[in-house]
């Protein structure tokens, strides 16, 4: 269960971290603050305390970093597969998800600053993320055979990521569109709905027509509309709607209602 | 977990050749590590060729003594001074050398792969993201601080900046545990750390320096971001303030910004033995002094924000400052001695070696690194009062200029295995001519400068309510020495230009190349040019010496 790196790491973390608690409270730390990292309390001398913890952090991240994904630790691997000697050749498959995972990270990022909506967004993509790697990382030690491997990984993954996927492209595409239509002028907003249908139609066409489609030009396509589609749904978020003009019955009817309330 | 009785038994042949056309497809979606460094290398190309266009435009601003303003403030010049300086440690000097690491250093330990590939993939794209975000916020007004005070879509700006570096940084972290994690558990039989190929040794070491003290920024940028975000703005955005850069100063100051330049000690001890066509001469040494100058560059302690003003009269600063000096120059003495041993077989490869691109490159980069720390020395003796003056950027630009050219030799060096081509030969001695002269004026013009009180940040706008350094004691010759500093970048600029041309040259080539052109003795040679999936057709033989390669040719007799 628990790798040889692992134990080593994480004990040199706790060790360390052990120590910068002593070293807090030897150096003029009290109540809670060596134990709270001075939110409750002083740290007593920062520098020494910081350093301690900093590396105990530090070996504690790499200590779970060789346990949750295991794949610098040969014996683990072989054992795992219940095989004398690893395959020399790489193990790990190609995945999407690395690359999905850093543009969850960056939406986060981004989304702390502008708006909390790109940063949930952002967290829900990670979350995601931290599900799939794990399988995959799974899947490519289940059995010695890769091909076996990616059977195998399908036959759990593929009746959840489907649905799941197309719901959550249909429900970001709707909302990022809905945002850019809100946010651009009357005129504008027929045009970007032409323009996003015809793209649809566009798509769909070359997905029936060709039989086998470049996959470097199928990444692309998702890539580039992905990102289209994200960038113009934040943009038009953060430049808020277009001003709606109301009718004036409302506004009047609104207005009696708000007087007789009071 | 087993999902099946009796698993099949482990191929140990290996995996055909790579192909060589590599698309988005594979860009998206890649494990191998020579294609996840090639990422990084092209990355830090880019960022390399943009941070030196914003240095020449700083130094001419800086040697223009008329009243024209080629920013158009005292804000954008400082948002692009601090660009130019984080830029040039974090979306250069650093993506360059992790990538040559993720494509060299698991074939030099006899590795398949880099340790978490997916891990190593997302690190590079995390990159990208976060440069881009940084890159993308400072040109729309943000940056490490404002100087004339913000408005409120400015204060926007100068966060995602933060954010941007924090992404910056924590993909280099993500990267530095996989490349550190490859050399200490990826290694083949036999090969214990004093056997390790010395770049992958300075990887290490560099790598574990980034791992101690970059989260130490990233609590820097907490820190700063949360003040900026309704704290107590404590770093006066708000009414105009250099604090942030203060704060975040120490990563481009000494020490940390040595850590940054181990790997030149690693390129410089890889390259000596393949010009010498002879073991090291002093391996053992140079191992340990590679370590040494890793503990004298840990840097994340020296911070004026948290220390005072006078951080830099205390007494381990000025230790650190005098003592990183030597183990640079016994880097370079013992490469010198391995050098000078070298056997010329009287056919004349011995001082065709010595006159290759990658040669002229390791041996400028080391020069260059031994006098950003002797300006380093020079900066910690307190009488001198260089603390604040162009002698900081003096330090900083020679030192990453040296990093920059060992990256550039190194990326000569192993063409065949990172591309499988040549990179042409003339166009390199050129560029590594040029670079190395760009970046000897650019720093010995910054250190005169600062023996003449020239402030570190030197501009001065009529009208600006930026704080203003002291006017310098000779202000003429200041202003010469500021148009050497600008030629320097100018001719830096063409160096990189140049390389750009000499990539995209070698990028329309096929000539096929030798697996091991240069009589390199350390693993990563006994792979093809370019290797296949697996890096290596059967695995490698037990390692006996730091020389493998060489141990081989000895039991078949052929050489000694």
């Amino acid at each position: 269960m628990f790798t040889t790196g692992f134990k080593f790491f994480f004990g040199l973390g706790m060790a360390l971290a052990g120590a910068a608690v002593f070293y807090g409270y030897t150096t003029g730390g009290n109540h809670m603050g060596p134990l709270s990292m001075g939110w409750k309390g002083g740290i007593g001398e920062h520098l020494g305390y910081s350093l301690l913890l900093g590396l105990g952090v530090t070996a504690i991240t790499v200590a779970l970093f060789l346990v949750f994904f295991r794949d610098a630790d040969p014996a683990a691997q072989a054992h795992y597969m219940g095989v004398e000697e690893i395959p020399t050749n790489s193990l790990v498959t190609a995945s999407f998800w690395p690359v999905v995972g850093a543009f969850g990270v960056g939406a986060m990022a981004i989304g702390l600053v502008l708006h909390t909506a790109v940063f949930v967004t952002g967290l829900v993509v990670c979350g995601v993320v931290a599900i799939e790697w794990l399988m995959d990382s799974w899947a490519d030690r289940a059995t010695g055979d890769p091909e076996a491997n990616r059977v195998l990984r399908n036959r759990v993954m593929a009746p959840i990521e489907i649905p799941a996927l197309g719901a959550a492209m249909v429900a970001l595409g709707v909302l990022a569109t809905s945002r850019i239509l809100l946010a651009t002028s009357k005129l504008g907003s027929v045009v970007v709905a032409g323009v996003v249908s015809v793209l649809i139609l566009c798509i769909a066409v070359l997905f029936v027509s060709k039989r086998r489609i470049n996959r470097n030009i199928l990444a692309g396509l998702v890539l580039v509309t992905a990102v289209a589609v994200l960038a113009g749904g934040v943009v038009a978020t953060v430049t808020g709607e277009r001003d709606f003009h109301h009718h004036e019955v409302d506004d009047e009817h609104d207005g009696a209602d708000s007087v007789e309330g009071h | 977990m087993t999902m099946t009785d009796s698993p099949p038994v482990a191929e140990t042949a290996l995996a055909a050749a790579s192909p060589r056309v590599v698309g988005l497809f594979d860009a998206l979606t890649t494990t191998d590590h020579k294609r996840i460094g090639r990422l990084w290398l092209r990355s830090g190309v880019l960022a390399l060729l943009a941070a030196t266009i914003v240095g020449v435009v700083l130094t001419v601003e800086n040697s223009n003594s008329s009243a024209d303003d080629l920013f158009g403030g005292v804000n954008n010049y400082f948002q692009y001074f601090s660009a130019y300086r984080f830029g040039l440690v974090l979306l250069v000097v650093a993506p360059l050398f992790v990538g040559l690491a993720t494509v060299v250093v698991p074939m030099q330990v006899g590795a398949t792969n880099i340790a978490f590939p997916r891990a190593a993939h997302g690190a590079v794209w995390l990159f990208m993201i976060g440069a881009g975000i940084t890159v993308v916020s400072v040109v729309a007004g943000g940056g490490w601080g404002a100087l004339d005070g913000v408005s409120s879509g400015e204060r926007d700006a100068i966060a995602l900046t933060l954010v941007g570096t924090a992404l910056v940084i924590v993909s280099l972290l993500a990267a530095s545990i996989c490349i550190a994690t490859t050399v200490v558990s990826l290694r083949t039989a036999g090969m214990n750390l004093l056997r390790v190929p010395l770049f992958a040794w300075s990887m290490l070491v560099a790598t574990s320096v980034w791992l101690l003290t970059l989260p130490i920024a990233l609590g820097n940028l907490a820190l700063i971001y949360f003040d900026l975000r309704g704290g107590p703005g404590e770093y006066g955005v708000a009414e105009g303030s250099s604090d942030i850069y203060t704060q975040l100063g120490w990563l481009v100051e000494q020490p940390q910004v040595y850590a940054f330049a181990i790997p030149v000690l690693g390129v410089l001890g890889q390259i000596a033995p393949v010009v010498a066509r002879r073991r090291h001469a002093q391996h053992t040494a140079a191992v340990i002094l590679i370590g040494l100058f890793g503990l004298l560059s840990v840097g994340g302690w020296s911070q004026p924000a948290f220390q005072g003003a006078n951080y830099d009269e205390k007494f381990i600063f000025i230790v650190f400052g005098l003592f990183a000096v030597l183990p640079v120059l016994g880097s370079i003495g013992a490469a010198t001695d391995t050098i000078a041993k070298r056997s010329d077989d009287g056919d004349g490869a011995g001082i065709s070696g010595l006159l290759s691109v990658y040669s002229l490159g390791a041996i400028g980069a080391g020069l260059l690194l031994l006098a950003g720390t002797v300006a380093g020395l020079a900066r910690v003796i307190q009488p001198w009062d260089l603390g604040g003056r162009t002698t900081t950027t003096a330090v900083m630009n020679l030192v990453l200029y040296g990093a920059v050219v060992a990256a550039i030799a190194g990326i000569w060096f192993w063409a065949p295995k990172i591309s499988g081509r040549h990179l042409p030969v003339m166009m390199g001695r050129l560029v590594l001519f040029d670079l190395v002269a760009g970046a000897v004026l650019l720093g010995a013009a910054d250190f005169v400068s600062g023996f003449l009180e020239a402030p570190a940040f030197g501009y001065q706008v009529a009208g600006s309510t930026a704080p203003l350094m002291a006017v310098p004691s000779d202000q003429n010759l200041i202003e010469v020495m500021n148009v050497v500093a600008a030629v320097g970048a100018v001719l830096i600029v063409l160096g990189v230009l140049g390389v750009v041309a000499a990539l995209a040259k070698a990028a329309r080539s096929d000539e096929s190349v030798e697996d091991n052109p240069y009589g390199g003795q350390t693993l990563e040679w006994t792979t093809s040019s370019p290797p296949s999936s697996g890096n290596f057709s059967e695995p490698p033989e037990r390692v006996v010496s730091e020389a493998p390669l060489l141990d081989t040719v000895s039991e078949n007799g052929e050489e000694a």
